[in-house]
């Protein structure tokens, strides 16, 4: 791939450019919402996932 | 621009190698202030929470509750949005529920959801968990405790 295509393809991606910082690495399995996930797990208990149709 | 990309402004963010985590810095009025974007593993196979918040380096905590202010609320929602497009990039499979930590917080994200809503449709399916405790397809102008967002190629 040129330099020009692979400009090209950047412009068009959705997906951003992404720097990876190891420094972060250190959060990585941590409940740092537990409150939110608490209440995302209540609703999914209750509901589940809906099935997704043309309605 | 891209056909589906958000049309506002996103701050550059970084993230660690599972593209779990990811943190940028808010830049207005108020100051610098260090924000976060986490998607946690649920109960279910493949399903995320997203968690949004300030970062608060004095007790290495999460203030999601705070209301900043520093006149950047769309780029912040723009750069939540991206690390959607990031996450599910990676986890193609992946559903994310989000909810609002407070009633003015959701209303924020419908709004976000709402002003970019042509353009998420684009790539995502979009619901909203109503009051009756239902997932509908996401409407402009009702009210929802969550929202769920999935790729378009999930549909079953």
């Amino acid at each position: 791939m040129t330099v020009e295509q692979t400009i090209e393809k950047l412009n068009k991606s959705k997906v951003p450019i992404i720097v990876i910082d190891k420094k972060l690495e250190r959060f990585k399995g941590q409940n740092l919402f537990p409150e939110k996930l608490k209440r995302a797990n209540e609703i999914l208990a209750k509901t589940g996932l809906p099935k997704l149709t043309d309605r | 621009m891209p056909k589906g990309q958000v049309k506002h402004l996103k701050y550059n963010y970084r993230s660690e190698s599972t593209l779990h985590f990811y943190e940028f810095v808010s830049e207005g009025p108020k100051g610098l202030i260090k924000k976060v974007v986490i998607y946690t593993e649920t109960t279910i196979e493949n399903v995320y929470n997203l968690g949004f918040g300030d970062y608060d380096e004095s007790t290495n905590g999460i203030n999601d509750l705070s209301v900043t202010n520093n006149g950047d609320s769309l780029k912040i929602l723009a750069t939540v949005a991206s690390t959607v497009y990031a996450f599910t990039e990676k986890y193609p499979n992946a559903w994310i529920l989000a909810t609002g930590s407070t009633a003015v917080r959701t209303r924020l994200y419908r709004m976000g959801i709402t002003n970019n809503l042509a353009e998420i449709e684009t790539d995502f399916i979009v619901l909203g968990y109503t009051k009756n405790e239902e997932w509908e397809k996401f409407l402009v102008g009702e009210d929802y405790e969550a929202f769920l967002f999935t790729k378009k190629e999930n549909k079953n």
